[in-house]
C-alpha cells in the first residue's frame, strides 16, 4: 500500500515535470503575443526526431543539443515564416498553426514512415527508489525541468532582455512606452518556448513514443494545463502541470490508461465552468 | 439593411433574391445557374469522377455544418468529426449490434439524434465561454470519442470498425444523385439561415461579440441554436458517409484529421458563406483524391495542408467569395 502510494508520488512527479516544460513554452507565447501556438506539439516531435537522426552520429549529448536547437529554430521559423504575417488575426493564426502542425506531421510521415520509433536513452540505466524502478532518464527529466524553470525565472526577473518579456506579457502598450523592442521580444519568446518544447519533446519521445502522431496529445495537454493554470501565467502552468500529471497517474493506476483523456476532459469542463480564468488568471495583469 | 417601403412594388422573385443573396447581378445569377447545371449534368461529361464528386457532396455537407457555427461566429470547432463520426457510429452500432437489416428510416433519425446529443453535451457548457476554450473542448471531444470507440471495441469493432453497413447503391450515377440532392437541399436551408437576420447576428458575433451582447441580444441563445442546426447537418452527413463507404472506422469518420479537413474545406471555399464550402469541398476532395495523388499517398496530404496554409495567409476569404466579387464587378463595378 505504502509502496504503491510512493510509486504514484514518484511517477507522477516525473511526468508532471515534463508537462511543466511543455506548458511553459505554450503559455509564454500566449502571454507575450496573445497567440495560441498549436504547432507547439509538432515542435516536440521535431526535437525527438532530430535526436533520433543525430544521436547515432554525434552521440547522446550531441543528439540532445541538436534536438533542442532544431525545436528552437523551428519555433523561430514558424513565427518568422508564418505567424508574423497573420498574428493580428487571432482566429486565422489559431487555424493556421494547427494546419502547419498537420503539415509537419505529414512531412515526418514521409521521411520516417508511420512506424513508431524507439529513442536511445540519454542516460542509460535505471535505479530502484522505494521499490519503484525508474530509468535515469525519468530522473533527468525531473532535474532538468526544475533547472530550466529556475533559469527562466532568473532570466525574466534579473536580465534586461528577460524583463522585457515579462513587461510585454503584463502590458504590451506599457512595454512599448518604456522602450521595449516588441518584435525582438516576440522573436526571443518563440526561441525560448521552442527550446523548452525541444527539451520536453526529447523526454516525451524517449519515455512515451516517437511517432508522427505524437504531437497531438502533448499539445492538448499543454492546452489543458494552460487553461487550468490560467493563460499567460508561468506559475499557474507549473502548478497545473503537476495537478494534471498526478491526476493522470492516478487515473492510469486506478481506472485504466484509456480513460486518461476522459478524466482530463471532465476536469477541464469543471474548471472552465467555475473558474474560466484558471487558477492564476493572468496574474501579471493584476 | 433595407427600407421596407422601397420594395413594396418589387416582383416576388427579385425581392427574394435581394433578401437572400444580396443583390446579385445577372452575371452572378448566370454563374450560379451554370454551376448548378454543371452539377446536375456531371454524369454526362465527367463520368469517371462520379465517385469522387459523390464523396465531395458529403464533405460539402460537413463543411457547411462547420461553417454555420464556426465560419460565422468565429467559434472555431476543431472537433466537428465528433458529431459526424458519432452519427456514423450510431448507424454502424445499430446495424452491427441490434439488427443487420435495420431500415434506414430508423437508423437515420437515431444517428442524427446521436449527433445532436453529442453536440449539446459539448456545446452547452462551453458556448458561453470565449473562443479558445470552445476549440479546446471540441478538440478533446474527438479524442474522447475516439478513445471510447477503442474502449468499447466489443460494440464498435475497435480499430477495424464496423463493415456491415449497407451501401446506398452500386450504381455510380444514382450514388452521385443520392448525395448531391440532399447536399443541395441542406445547402439551400443553410444559405437561407445564413442570409437571414440570424446569419447576420452570427456573423456579427464573429466580429464583435461584446457589442452584440450589449445591444441586448442573448448571443448564447443564437450560438446554441446554430450549433444545433450544425449538429443536425453533421448527423445527416455522418449517417450518409456510413452508407457511402459501407463501413465505419475511426480513421475514416472520426479522428481529428477529419475535423481539420472540414476546416480546410471551409477555408479554401470561403468561411462564413455556406456556398463557399460547397465549392471548397469539390475542389478539396478533387485535389485530394485525383490531382495531388501524384505526390504519393502521404505527399498529397502535405501538399494539401500547405495549400490550406497558403489560403489562410494570402487568400483569407477563400476562392468563391473572390470569384463572386470578381463576377459581380463585371459591367459597372459594384462594391461587395
Amino acid at each position: 500500500m505504502l509502496s504503491e502510494i510512493l510509486t504514484i508520488v514518484i511517477v507522477g512527479a516525473m511526468i508532471s515535470a515534463i508537462y511543466a516544460l511543455i506548458a511553459i513554452g505554450f503559455t509564454m507565447i500566449f502571454g507575450v503575443g496573445g497567440i495560441l501556438n498549436l504547432t507547439h506539439g509538432a515542435l516536440l516531435m521535431l526535437s525527438a526526431y532530430a535526436y533520433l537522426v543525430a544521436q547515432p552520429y554525434i552521440g547522446r549529448l550531441g543528439g540532445v543539443i541538436t534536438g533542442v536547437l532544431v525545436a528552437a529554430l523551428a519555433s523561430y521559423g514558424v513565427y518568422m515564416g508564418l505567424v508574423r504575417y497573420i498574428e493580428e488575426h487571432v482566429v486565422i493564426t489559431f487555424m493556421a498553426t494547427i494546419m502547419a502542425a498537420l503539415a509537419i506531421q505529414e512531412a515526418i510521415t514521409m521521411g520516417f514512415s508511420q512506424q513508431a520509433r524507439v529513442l536511445e536513452p540519454m542516460v542509460p540505466g535505471s535505479i530502484a527508489v522505494a521499490g519503484t524502478r525508474m530509468q535515469y532518464d525519468q530522473l533527468l527529466a525531473f532535474v532538468v525541468s526544475w533547472v530550466l524553470i529556475g533559469l527562466l525565472w532568473y532570466y525574466v526577473t534579473n536580465t534586461k532582455n528577460g524583463r522585457a518579456i515579462l513587461a510585454t506579457s503584463m502590458s504590451e502598450r506599457g512595454a512599448i512606452f518604456t522602450g521595449v523592442d516588441l518584435p525582438q521580444v516576440r522573436r526571443q519568446t518563440w526561441l525560448i518556448a521552442g527550446a523548452f518544447a525541444g527539451v520536453g519533446g526529447l523526454f516525451i519521445g524517449r519515455l512515451q513514443q516517437t511517432s508522427p502522431e505524437m504531437w497531438l496529445e502533448p499539445l492538448t495537454l499543454a492546452f489543458i494545463i494552460v487553461i487550468i493554470g490560467g493563460v499567460g501565467s508561468i506559475k499557474g502552468s507549473i502548478i497545473a502541470a503537476y495537478l494534471i500529471g498526478y491526476i493522470e497517474t492516478l487515473t492510469v493506476e486506478l481506472i485504466g490508461a484509456p480513460y486518461r483523456v476522459v478524466v482530463a476532459l471532465l476536469i477541464i469542463i469543471a474548471v472552465i465552468m467555475y473558474r474560466p480564468e484558471g487558477l492564476y488568471g493572468r496574474e501579471y495583469l493584476e | 439593411m433595407s427600407n421596407e417601403y422601397d420594395r413594396s412594388g418589387e416582383p416576388v422573385l427579385q425581392r427574394f433574391t435581394r433578401e437572400f443573396l444580396g443583390e446579385p447581378n445577372r452575371y452572378q445569377i448566370t454563374a450560379v445557374g451554370v454551376a448548378l447545371l454543371a452539377l446536375f449534368t456531371l454524369p454526362f461529361w465527367a463520368a469517371q469522377y462520379l465517385y469522387v464528386f459523390a464523396l465531395a457532396s458529403i464533405w460539402a455537407i460537413f463543411a457547411m455544418g462547420w461553417d454555420i457555427i464556426s465560419g460565422h461566429t468565429n467559434y472555431i470547432s476543431f472537433g466537428h468529426s465528433a458529431l459526424s463520426g458519432g452519427a456514423a457510429y450510431m448507424t454502424g452500432i445499430l446495424v452491427h449490434n441490434v439488427n443487420p437489416d435495420m431500415a434506414m428510416y430508423i437508423t437515420f433519425p437515431l444517428s442524427i439524434l446521436a449527433a445532436v446529443a453529442i453536440g449539446l453535451l459539448f456545446a452547452v457548457p462551453t458556448l458561453r465561454l470565449e473562443g479558445p476554450y470552445f476549440s479546446l473542448i471540441t478538440l478533446l471531444g474527438v479524442l474522447v470519442l475516439t478513445q471510447l470507440v477503442y474502449i468499447y471495441g466489443e460494440y464498435t469493432g475497435g480499430e477495424l470498425g464496423i463493415t456491415a453497413v449497407s451501401t446506398f447503391t452500386y450504381d455510380l450515377t444514382s450514388l452521385y444523385y443520392y448525395t448531391l440532392i440532399p447536399m443541395l437541399l441542406i445547402g439551400a436551408v443553410l444559405v437561407v439561415v445564413s442570409q437571414s437576420n440570424v446569419g447576420r447576428i452570427l456573423r456579427a458575433i464573429g466580429e464583435n461579440e461584446a457589442a452584440i451582447e450589449s445591444s441586448g441580444i442573448d448571443t448564447t441563445k443564437f450560438k446554441l441554436w446554430s450549433f444545433l442546426l450544425s449538429a443536425i447537418t453533421m448527423g445527416i452527413g455522418g449517417a450518409m458517409l456510413a452508407h457511402f463507404y459501407g463501413n465505419v472506422t475511426p480513421s475514416t469518420v472520426l479522428v481529428i484529421d477529419r475535423s481539420l479537413e472540414m476546416v480546410a474545406i471551409a477555408v479554401i471555399g470561403g468561411m462564413g458563406t455556406i456556398a463557399g464550402p460547397i465549392g471548397g469541398a469539390f475542389v478539396f476532395i478533387f485535389l485530394r483524391d485525383e490531382v495531388l495523388t501524384v505526390f504519393g499517398s502521404t505527399g498529397r496530404w502535405l501538399a494539401l495542408w500547405l495549400i490550406v496554409l497558403f489560403f489562410l495567409v494570402f487568400l483569407r476569404d477563400g476562392i468563391f467569395p473572390f470569384i463572386w466579387s470578381r463576377i459581380g464587378s463585371i459591367g459597372g463595378g459594384r462594391d461587395e
